[in-house]
């Protein structure tokens, strides 16, 4: 019987070539324009954002290095400042800043950086048109090296002067000297314990602090994003339709004609929730596939793949069923029109679907992550990136249980329907 | 074979249906008339076991189905008011799909498939959407599909309603020959008159939830066979007419439409003269004046005050 209700569902869904399109066709096209379209910015290829910064050094890099070797040399016999001159070659912080941050390939296409003298600060601050200042104190450098080399506790600090109505520059700027911070800091703890800097290549687009990662994982290309993220919302619009036709056979007393068949409501409860589960989860296959065929994105773990997909699948099963009980319930479509026209569209914004919203707040990750659609994206991105099951574990127990609860509410609401006997 | 016994339901705000008291035959055409809003779907509902009664009880050969609906259910075919069919599969699809809801299997779906069809005329069109049907083809594969199981009991609710007088003659020869060649008991709604009276052996009518009449097509007439109707045409009604009408103590009921007006009055009162002097005195000039035999219409006009279909 339950197979009956199935093969309806899948023969209704296959006959309507406009409903097919919206399934399917629709988040392909998707893909392409907003992958295309927003593609830049997410790889780092080029930027909208503008970020001018001024670089005024107050002190002088080599003197300061000079000047620590020597009072090394009067302190510490001459092999142990050889060993340390050896291990600490390297190390030029000011200079690492400069040239191999702020110049490096990557970052110079956003940032412009201008070298100025001490002496033009108070016009630089003037200066609506920077984003901020990056002061090197005179002895920086010095005291860095007293910092990594002979463990003084007090680390020495930039002096960085932010241009406040320019937010978004100047969170570009913080994740620059995050970075840079890092870069510094591991470089000397390689040198320092004899390990080949070259092993350890920081990411290339770690600088933007958007979307890719910022581990040493794969990055996630703007087509590859989007499809996560056009998918995962698409599918939801498949829970919608599906409980739409089922509201339907109740408004043309088809489910009347089942009842009087001697079919418990609740077989009729379950062909609906598996139609979900597992149109969704073809769903998902095909639209992914398209997505392999035509944009080349393809899984890294197929097998971490299928599960999202499966457990993905499974709360769109628990959409399904709760919109249909609902809908019964109240004897109206309204719900299955609110979800498709409003609820789905911002949980889709939630979840990340139209642009990464969780890199701007951590709380609107956490939001995000709580929706179905968002949890389910977290899951397939960390796949992409290179997670195992084991590190997406927690979107799906998420998925798991939002099923689960989903699938208990609607049991709760779908109406007894007939005398039962 | 089945029996409403005090059956009500109530809603909300309203009582759809009040303490109804009927029963079917085994072999009858039974109808059930009354205007929209009656209750007659609320009431059938209940008889085919959809929907529980707030009160009362539905026994089907002697059982109550509040306990047990399932002997009814085996033998109970139900043609809803809407069309009950899934219009993206065809109609072979849609006999299939339901013929297993039904548990029938194999061959012998295939059989019923093809001998349904071929009653209801759709054999050609077997391969088709229903999409694609006509009004009347969809309201035949909608009976056709209640037929599938062979059932023993076929509840029709308004099942010509808003078709073509070619497809609805068609519904009514089916009904008739499924009565006549295999004994079918058919409950029959509807608020076409005409319909009831060609097809039915006896008929209950309802209003606003209460069973106003029953009896055979003959028993019921006889509720006016005291009295006669009386159709008056005018070139403009007006107001001082009707009120002088309504005032006459000979006239039992008056009804009045735009240029029309129907008075019942008794059987030996002749009403010619004093109607033409009535008219003469508004200065109302009378087109006709028609004495009618009563029909079913003037039965559920006369007790309801108001016509079938409004």
């Amino acid at each position: 019987m339950i197979w009956q209700i199935m093969k309806k569902q899948g023969l209704m869904l296959f006959r309507n070539p406009v409903q097919l399109l919206l399934l399917v066709g629709l988040p392909l096209i998707l893909i392409a324009i907003l992958g295309t379209a927003l593609g830049g910015t997410m790889n780092g290829e080029s930027s909208p954002i503008d970020v001018k910064i001024a670089f005024v050094d107050h002190g002088n890099e080599q003197g300061q290095i000079d000047r620590f070797m020597n009072d090394l040399e009067s302190e510490l016999p001459r092999e142990a400042v050889e060993g340390i001159q050896e291990g600490t070659s390297e190390l030029k912080p000011v200079s690492t800043l400069r040239e191999d941050v702020l110049g490096s390939e990557n970052v110079s296409e956003i940032v412009d950086v201008q070298d100025a003298a001490p002496a033009e600060l108070g016009a630089l601050k003037n200066d609506d048109s920077y984003t901020a200042i990056i002061e090197v104190p005179e002895t920086f450098t010095y005291n860095m090296l007293e910092y990594m080399v002979l463990d003084k506790p007090e680390q020495p600090k930039l002096k960085v002067t932010q241009n406040e109505t320019r937010e978004i520059g100047v969170s570009v700027v913080n994740a620059i000297l995050e970075q840079y911070q890092e870069q510094f800091t591991l470089g000397m703890f390689l040198s320092k314990n004899g390990i080949d800097a070259g092993t350890l290549e920081l990411n290339e687009y770690a600088s933007t602090g958007e979307v890719t990662t910022v581990n040493q994982k794969n990055p996630v290309t703007a087509k590859g994003y989007y499809a996560v993220g056009m998918v995962v919302m698409n599918v939801l619009f498949l829970a919608s339709t599906i409980g739409s036709i089922a509201f339907h056979e109740k408004k043309t007393h088809v489910f009347d004609r089942i009842i009087l068949g001697n079919m418990s409501h609740w077989v009729y409860f379950t062909g609906v929730l598996l139609s979900g589960m597992i149109f969704g989860f073809f769903h998902l296959l095909i639209v992914y596939g398209f997505a392999w065929a035509v944009f080349g994105i393809a899984w890294p773990n197929l097998l971490a793949f299928l599960v999202v997909s499966l457990v993905y699948a499974m709360a769109i099963g628990g959409i399904t069923v709760l919109l249909t009980a609902i809908s019964y319930r109240i004897n109206s479509e309204v719900i299955t029109s609110f979800f498709s026209g409003i609820l789905a569209t911002l949980m889709a914004f939630l979840g990340g679907s139209f642009f990464p919203i969780g890199n701007s707040s951590e709380l609107l990750r956490t939001i995000g992550n709580l929706t179905p659609n968002g949890a389910g994206m977290s899951a397939y991105i960390g796949i992409l990136r290179g997670d195992d099951i084991s590190e997406i574990g927690i979107h799906l127990l998420f998925l798991i249980i939002f099923a689960l609860t989903a699938i208990v509410f609607a049991v709760i609401s779908f109406p007894k329907r007939g005398i039962s006997g | 074979m089945i029996e409403l016994v005090g059956l009500t339901k109530k809603f909300k705000h309203n009582e759809a249906v009040k303490n109804l008291n009927m029963f079917i035959e085994k072999g009858e055409i039974v109808g059930l008339l009354g205007p929209n809003g009656a209750g007659k779907s609320t009431a059938i509902s209940m008889m085919a076991s959809l929907s529980e009664p707030t009160g009362g009880d539905v026994r089907f050969n002697n059982n109550s189905i509040l306990k047990n609906p399932a002997p009814l259910r085996k033998v109970v075919g139900m043609v809803p008011q809407e069309i009950a069919l899934y219009d993206d599969l065809t109609a072979e699809e849609n006999m299939q799909f339901f013929g297993r809801i039904y548990r029938l299997r194999g061959q012998v779906l295939k059989r019923k498939i093809d001998e349904v069809l071929e009653q209801i005329g759709l054999s050609e069109r077997r391969k088709q959407v229903v999409r694609k049907f006509s009004g009347g083809m969809k309201r035949r594969l909608n009976i056709g599909v209640a037929m599938l199981h062979d059932p023993e009991l076929l509840i029709m609710d308004e099942p010509a309603v808003g078709i073509d007088p070619q497809s609805r003659n068609y519904i009514l020869e089916t009904v008739k020959r499924l009565n006549e060649e295999r004994q079918m008991t058919v409950l029959y709604t509807s608020h076409y008159m005409e319909e009831v009276e060609y097809l039915c052996d006896r008929i209950y009518i309802m209003d606003q939830g209460n069973l106003i009449a029953s009896g055979t097509k003959e028993e019921i007439k006889q509720i006016l066979s005291a009295e006669k109707t009386i159709s008056i045409k005018t070139n403009r009604l007006n107001d001082r007419f009707l009120s002088l009408l309504e005032e006459s103590p000979t006239i039992n009921q008056v009804v009045a439409g735009e240029k029309e007006v129907t008075i019942t009055v008794p059987k030996e009162i002749n009403m010619f003269p004093k109607l033409i002097n009535l008219a003469e005195k508004v200065e109302l000039e009378l087109r006709s004046v028609e004495v009618k035999t009563p029909t079913l219409e003037d039965v559920f006009l006369h007790l309801t005050g108001r016509a079938l279909r409004d």
